[in-house]
């Protein structure tokens, strides 16, 4: 009967004081991934890291003393898609926290949804540079920008592989878009010669056309902007063609799924990467085996994005003493996070910075790390 | 010159790859008028059982895909006979709604069932580089392009040399002139939408050797498909042979000469103009037409 009176109380009084993430035992935490189409095997990456960081803090007594709830939706990296996503997730399972939405676009168009209802955003993935230009005061992003990669690795590759005469090629998108553009102008700056620039739209799956471009340009490296699904199947389809011609790329290439999908065809492709699973230390150590031991395979870019985004939103909310959007978003902005690569800061803005990354070149099937340094404050 | 004659090569490798997706439908869409937009999944299914037939089950590629035209066959014998068998003679839009229906259902079990990486199928042979001259092909696609040949002849001769085919034209031309004469219609009616389903399956392991098999890979093959068959003209043989390989050619000579980024609209293009011109297509015979 008390328990009865308890949740006719709850029921009516709450939601007048707009409380509802308070009255429950669980605290809240919304995942906007593309769970279907042609990326959904990298959102459900992000979705099974995200998962293993709250199974750990749950077990180790959750925040506040209340468990993690996630709420996982479908945002298909689409606008649209996404935006709907975020609404549900905030009027309807009133979340006090939103991480999402993978591809920039589709993150793009969730920012002001989350402005508007005052509900701090993160995203793990979203690398598109001007997403923190936009002057926005609850979004944040734990992801390496296409900037910040092209200024880190372009030394190191023109360097490293001795490029006089680089192809790009990119998905067309507007990641796909801004990474060649941004690689294009840096290694321009250092004396490469940009020889051809194409782009292939998501899902494409026959590359001869451009393979043919790519052999008549005569470049003695070839940049790509791809992830898993095209990336597997355009490396394929160049060794098949029978091209030597040295590719670096950047997106989830340095995990098992690209090179058990790819083959003998990976070996010795670089990848420019803000996680591999072999990274030095004892901390990532400790991730790749309990993500190993979770998901029967190492983790990827993604896995880990997905597992830091979840942390730095938990240890804000730890922080931040109570389950209220507002209390998080202010004590996202002190986040200190220790991840398994590096140590995520943000800047006023919201860019996270201070985490390592990494280039690594495939070898006898595993990802060797070539050269690793930690980004610097933008 | 070499550039030119190596995109031809490739698109006629692609556009005979597009003809062979495009059969099943055209099929169907030409005897049964059945609108099939479940094309594409029934394309995917081959394509998710040949890698669970060759790296599960361990088979060779041909037993694996024996196995995947048998399963298939009677997968789709089952469609027709429980589920299209009740909207037959209502006209097109109910056969519209219960394939769309039909293709979001098996999309999104083939999803539970296997997620959503892409997923290898062996190949029969190596993918090696295999020169003619100075184009690049590999062995293995010009082995798919002659499947793709064989499958084609294969298809054109059950429909006009046997005794199922005399029968499945008869009952097209009119059901009931060959409910009269004593052919069993139903068993007719099933055994073209099978013969559709394992067409388009056995495509889907064929390519998804080739590249690899996805599961949502349903929506994009079956807007090609689509395309072929506006093109071509429906249940025209020789129109999606033409309609595929003028597809690939066009593709990749757009590809290779303006842009590789903007190739799909292609397709969209070539559609307009057929529907705004030979709104038939560019091979139908008005009089198939009954």
């Amino acid at each position: 009967m008390n328990f009865q009176w308890k949740s006719l109380a709850a029921a009516w009084v709450l939601p007048t004081f707009c409380l509802g993430a308070w009255a429950q035992d669980t605290v809240k935490i919304g995942v906007i991934q593309p769970l279907t189409g042609s990326v959904a095997y990298n959102g459900q990456a992000f979705v099974a890291g995200a998962k293993l960081a709250v199974e750990q803090r749950n077990a180790a007594g959750g925040v506040g003393g209340k468990k993690i709830e996630l709420v996982i939706e479908d945002g298909q990296c689409r606008p649209a898609n996404s935006v709907n996503a975020a609404e549900k997730l905030i009027q309807r399972d009133k979340v006090v926290a939103v991480t999402g939405a993978f591809c920039s676009s589709a993150t793009a168009a969730v920012m002001p949804v989350a402005e508007k209802y005052k509900v701090p955003l993160l995203s793990g993935v979203s690398s598109k540079a001007d997403l923190t230009e936009k002057g926005m005061q609850y979004f944040f992003r734990s992801a390496e920008t296409d900037r910040l990669m092209s200024k880190t690795f372009s030394k190191i590759l023109a360097d490293k592989l001795q490029l006089k005469n680089v192809a790009y090629i990119g998905v067309n998108d507007d990641w796909g878009r801004g990474g060649v553009e941004d690689f294009s102008k840096d290694l321009s700056g250092m004396g490469v010669k940009t020889v051809m620039k194409e782009y292939f739209d998501h899902g494409a799956t026959d590359f001869y056309t451009l393979l043919t471009k790519l052999r008549a340009a005569k470049a003695d490296g070839v940049f790509v902007a791809a992830e898993t699904q095209d990336g597997s199947i355009l490396v394929k389809q160049f060794k098949e063609f029978g091209l030597n011609t040295k590719i670096f790329g950047v997106g989830s290439w340095a995990t098992a799924d690209f090179i058990g999908l790819t083959g003998a065809a990976s070996e010795g492709v670089y990848a420019a990467v803000p996680y591999a699973s072999s990274m030095p230390g004892e901390r990532n150590k400790a991730f790749v085996d309990q993500y190993t031991a979770a998901y029967k395979e190492k983790p990827g870019k993604y896995g880990a994005a997905g597992f830091n985004a979840l942390n730095i939103l938990m240890e804000a909310a730890a922080r931040a003493g109570k389950a209220e959007p507002e209390a998080i978003r202010d004590a996202l902005r002190k986040t200190d996070y220790q991840a398994p690569n590096g140590r995520y800061r943000f800047t006023e803005k919201g860019e996270g910075y201070g985490f390592d990354v990494v280039l690594v070149q495939i070898v006898g099937k595993e990802p060797k790390v070539v050269a690793e340094s930690p980004t610097e404050k933008p | 010159m070499e550039l030119l004659l190596q995109y031809l090569a490739n698109g006629l490798v692609t556009g005979s790859f597009y003809a062979l997706s495009a059969l099943g439908l055209t099929l169907i869409l030409g005897l049964m008028r059945v609108v099939n937009f479940a094309h594409g999944e029934l394309y995917m299914l081959g394509g998710v059982m040949g890698w669970w037939a060759t790296t599960r089950l361990g088979l060779d590629f041909f037993t694996g895909l024996l196995l995947v035209a048998v399963a298939m066959g009677a997968f789709g014998w089952l469609i027709d006979r429980f589920l299209i068998e009740r909207i037959r003679d209502q006209g097109e839009e109910a056969g519209i709604l219960l394939t769309i229906g039909l293709s979001i259902f098996l999309a999104n079990t083939a999803l539970l069932a296997v997620g959503t990486a892409p997923l290898k199928v062996e190949a029969p042979i190596s993918a090696g580089p295999a020169f003619l001259g100075p184009i690049v092909l590999t062995k293995l696609r010009l082995f798919a392009v002659a499947v793709c040949a064989l499958l084609i002849v294969g298809a054109w001769l059950t429909i006009h040399k046997t005794r199922l085919g005399r029968s499945m034209r008869a009952t097209f031309q009119d059901p009931m002139a060959a409910r009269l004469v004593g052919i069993r219609t139903a068993n007719v009616y099933a055994a073209t939408f099978a013969m559709g389903t394992v067409i388009a399956s056995m495509a889907g392991m064929l390519l998804g050797s080739i590249y690899s098999a996805q599961v949502s890979v349903g929506g994009l093959v079956s807007m090609k498909a689509f395309v072929v068959v506006i093109l071509g003209g429906m249940g025209s043989f020789a129109g999606a042979i033409a309609g595929g390989l003028l597809l690939g050619v066009a593709e990749a000579l757009w590809g290779g000469y303006v842009a590789t980024g903007w190739v799909d609209i292609i397709g969209f293009a070539l559609v307009i103009l057929t529907l705004v011109f030979r709104p038939y297509g560019l091979f139908s015979k008005r009089a198939e037409r009954a």
